[in-house]
Order: structure tokens, then sequence, then C-alpha cells
């Protein structure tokens, strides 16, 4: 049979972001695909070499502007292991507490941009709508909706008094009863069960064999978080991975909604569990220059993300490196479009979360 | 195979007929701005002493200072408010706002080379008093000691 190729991507009406890929057809079926990457590559890793490594963080912060809070936190992190400070118990709380929040605002957007690819525009509406409540609880503790600034090395720079994270609470709480009402629409609707299940399935093996990583992963049947490995102060809070078993388009749609439920459950717990009162340490003052290697890693709401930060005793990093989490999962994506339907290719592409400023930097 | 009769909805949309709408009627409805919320910068250049702290540590190296022409210079479009100048100011010469006001007085690079943008100030330097010689009476002065001796 003739084969055609259809350039899909970088401008395409059902993606969020230039993701290009060049989708190989027999008649409506797709045989292959071939991805290809750089289309929106900034050089943002390179500009360690004349930014100073104080300021790197604003820049590592731009890499995204959905997991931002988390990439200037993987930062500042793996500075503060190569310089050996230690970061005081409240500015770790707090960074648990932000990166949960943006765990929870990332999966909204994503459910609204998910809804709006498979035609549910007014699904898509009532997700951005409760993402707004997220964006006003980051403006006021943070200074700003989306590039938040408040890391440092050693430290955070903003501190959230104590009455309002009891107000942050009760609004995300009121939030999470609001959620579930849209939680049911997605699980009962019977064109989304049309639409999303049996579509993309991703067994358990094949995701071991890909790598697949988050709630992609997840999605498959594999208990895979590294928040497991207790990091960042989640050693201090409960948790268990949430895990589906199904691997389709629809099972991954559900894991990010039970995880939306599971961020304000870690929110709650660590508002109860850290020290109260006001006038804290912030932030320990780092002198001197890093010199060393390190890896970290952190769980963003797309999955495993991976920093590589080697210094040589400058001001200016030798490297820098971020493995972010839609680079790792593009791989499961290829082998979920083959086969597939030309038409169910939007919902496959959306399901695995795609950020590409992230994976291209 | 799902309940294809099922609508779950029509709750909600029924909700949504009879309440109020969630978005706002801007312009004519502005929601004010958090307290705290990072707005532009602001400079005072009467309490500035130039001492380039702030210069030094922009990311975005949006501002300029010159201690010998007491000048001082920020790209607002620049500026990715960060905070990091108005937390080094030893002389709370910089601030930030909670609003943004609009900083793009011009759209291109104007005649005289600035950017959109740009604000500057110079300060000149506080002009010395002056001195007005005491009217030394010339009658019945004694000589200097020199003159004397010469």
């Amino acid at each position: 049979m003739k084969r055609t190729v259809i350039p899909m991507g970088p401008q395409h009406p059902v993606l969020p972001e230039p993701l290009v890929l060049d989708l190989i057809l027999e008649d409506e079926r797709v045989i292959d695909a071939i991805p290809t990457i750089g289309y929106v590559h900034r050089g943002l890793e390179m500009m360690v070499e004349r930014v100073e490594y104080t300021e790197m963080g604003f820049v590592v912060e731009r890499i995204c502007g959905i997991c931002s809070f988390m990439h200037g936190m993987g930062y500042c992190v793996s500075l503060e292991s190569i310089m050996n400070v230690e970061v005081p118990e409240r500015a770790r709380w707090l960074r648990l507490i932000w990166a949960e929040i943006s765990r929870i605002q990332s999966h909204l957007l994503w459910l609204g941009l998910g809804a709006d690819a498979f035609g549910f525009e007014n699904l898509f509406m009532h997700c951005w709508r409760m993402r707004e409540e997220i964006l006003d609880i980051f403006e006021k503790t943070t200074g700003g909706r989306i590039i938040h600034s408040v890391n440092r090395i050693g430290g955070v720079k903003r501190d959230i008094s104590d009455s309002e994270l009891a107000a942050i609470l009760v609004k995300l709480q009121d939030l999470g009863t609001a959620f579930r009402e849209t939680a049911r629409i997605f699980g009962n609707d019977p064109s989304i069960a049309h639409r999303l299940g049996g579509v993309g399935v991703l067994s358990a093996d094949d995701a071991r064999a890909v790598d697949a990583v988050g709630p992609m992963a997840r999605a498959s049947g594999i208990a895979t978080d590294t928040r497991l490995n207790g990091a960042h102060f989640y050693d201090h809070v409960e948790f268990e991975p949430l895990v589906e078993t199904a691997g389709d388009c629809l099972a991954r749609v559900v894991v990010r909604m039970r995880e939306i439920d599971q961020s304000i459950d870690l929110v709650r717990q660590a508002i109860e569990k850290m020290p109260k009162g006001e006038g804290q340490a912030l932030e320990t003052k780092v002198r001197g220059v890093p010199d060393g290697e390190v890896f970290t890693r952190l769980e963003q709401p797309r999955g495993e993300v991976l920093y590589y930060v080697k210094a040589n005793g400058t001001k200016n990093l030798e490297r820098f490196r971020a493995r972010t989490p839609t680079f790792a999962n593009i791989p499961a994506m290829i082998k979920l479009v083959k086969g597939c339907d030309l038409a169910d290719v939007p919902n496959i592409i959306l399901t695995i979360d795609p950020c590409i400023s992230c994976t291209e930097r | 195979m799902a309940n294809p009769f099922r609508m779950p909805m029509v709750p909600r949309a029924l909700r949504n007929l009879v309440s109020r709408p969630a978005t706002r009627r801007y312009p004519s409805e502005i929601r004010p701005r958090f307290d705290g919320a990072r707005g532009t910068i602001e400079f005072d250049v009467d309490t500035c002493v130039f001492c380039m702290l702030c210069a030094r540590r922009c990311p975005a190296a949006a501002i300029t200072v010159s201690r010998e022409d007491r000048y001082f210079a920020i790209e607002q479009l620049t500026c990715i408010a960060c905070g990091v100048c108005v937390e080094v100011c030893n002389k709370d010469s910089l601030s930030m706002s909670v609003n943004s006001r609009p900083v793009h007085t011009h759209a291109e690079v104007g005649p005289d080379g600035r950017r959109p943008g740009h604000e500057e100030w110079t300060k000149p330097l506080p002009v010395a008093p002056v001195v007005t010689p005491v009217a030394t009476p010339t009658v019945g002065t004694p000589p200097a000691q020199g003159a004397q001796a010469g």
C-alpha cells in the first residue's frame, strides 16, 4: 500500500506546544512516527558559561512555564549539595508545599488541555477556572503567577504566615471538593470513555522497556515515583504512588486526577507537621564558589527530572544538564503512536503531557 | 461500554445557567493585585549613592550604573522582576511596586538610540557652598612679617 507522510506540528490546532512529528501512514493507520527535537532550542544549558551560578537559578526557572518552581528548586538543591549548605527546616517545608501546589496546577492545566484535545471544550474551561485559584495562591505567596523567583541557593526568599497557610489549606480543600465533581464527569461521561478507553495501551513490560516515567509509567501499573526516595523532605510525609493498571489514555487521565487529591493531602500533612511560628530562618547565607559535581532527581508533575551540575571552583559552572520527563517519555509516545488510527494521535500525544520547551531547553 | 445516556455534565451546566459569570468584565472591572505581588522596579534618585551593587547582581543585566557620571539606567523591558536589586540595595533606593505600570513609552529604538522601556536618571554633584571672602580693611593693617623683614 502506498505510504503517506503527514507532518504534525510544530503548529497544529491540538498541540499546546510545538512538537514536531512526521507521521507515516498507510491509509488511516500510522505505521511510524519520527520525532524531531530542537525546534524551540534556546541554549539555556550553555548559559552557565556566562551567567554566574547565583544568577543561573533564574534562568533554570525559565526552562518551563509550568514546572518553573520545581526547576528552580532542583537547581538550588543541586548547588546546596555541592556546597554542603544546610537549608533551614521551614524553607524545606515551604519548598514541598509550593512543589505540590505546582503539581496540582500542572495537572489541572493538562486535564483542561486533554479535554480540549478530545473536543470537550466546556470541561477545559472548568479545569482552567480551578487552576486560576491555584495561580492566585502563587501570586499571593511568591509574588508571581508563573515565574516565582522564591528559590535561592540556601533556602527560600519568602515566608508564608501561619494564618495564610491555614487559608491556603481551606482553599485547596474547597477546590478538592469542586474538583471531585469534575472528576466524576471525566470518569462517567460516555463520550470520554469512548474516546480514551482502550486507546494507546502501554503494557507494564513495554513501559519498563522504554523507560517511561511519571504518570505515564504509573498508569501502566509500575509503582514508580521519585518522591519515594525520601529526598526533599518527602520522607516526612506519608503517601503511596497512585497506580492504574489499564495503561490506556483513560488510565493516564485517572492517575493525574487522583494525584491532584494526593497533592492536596500532602500539602495538608506538610502544613500540620511544619514548625509553627513566624520569624524562623528561611535562608542560609552561601559564601564561596562551588566545586564538585552532583546528580539530583525530582518528581515533577510529568515525571522524573534529572539535573547534572558540574562546578569547577569558579563563579561559572562548568556544565549544567537537565533531562526532563517529556524527553524520557518520547520513546513511549512513539511506541503508542505506531499502529494507531490517525484520529487517535492527538489524544495519545496529549496524554503523555508533552512539554516541548522543557524537552528542548 | 459506558452507558450512552449518562450525562454527568448536566447538573453543572444547569447550575452555570443561574450562577454569576466566572470571568470579570475587564477592563471596566480590574482585579486588584495581591500584596507582595511583583510589579515594576521603582527608583529614587535622591537616596542613591551609585554603589553599583544592583548593576552587578542583576541577572538580566538590565541596570546600568556609572559612578563617575552619577548615572542610573534601567531597561524595564529587560527586567525580569526577580527582586534581587531591591534585596541588595543598602540605601532602599530601589523598590518594587505591587502594580505593573506601562513602561513601553515608544515602540522602537528611538532616534537617540534609546530602547523601549529605557528609563534613566542623572544626579548632578551637589554644588559646593560658595565661600564669600571676608572684606579686609586696607587702612591701618600691619604689614606682613615677610614684608617687614624685606
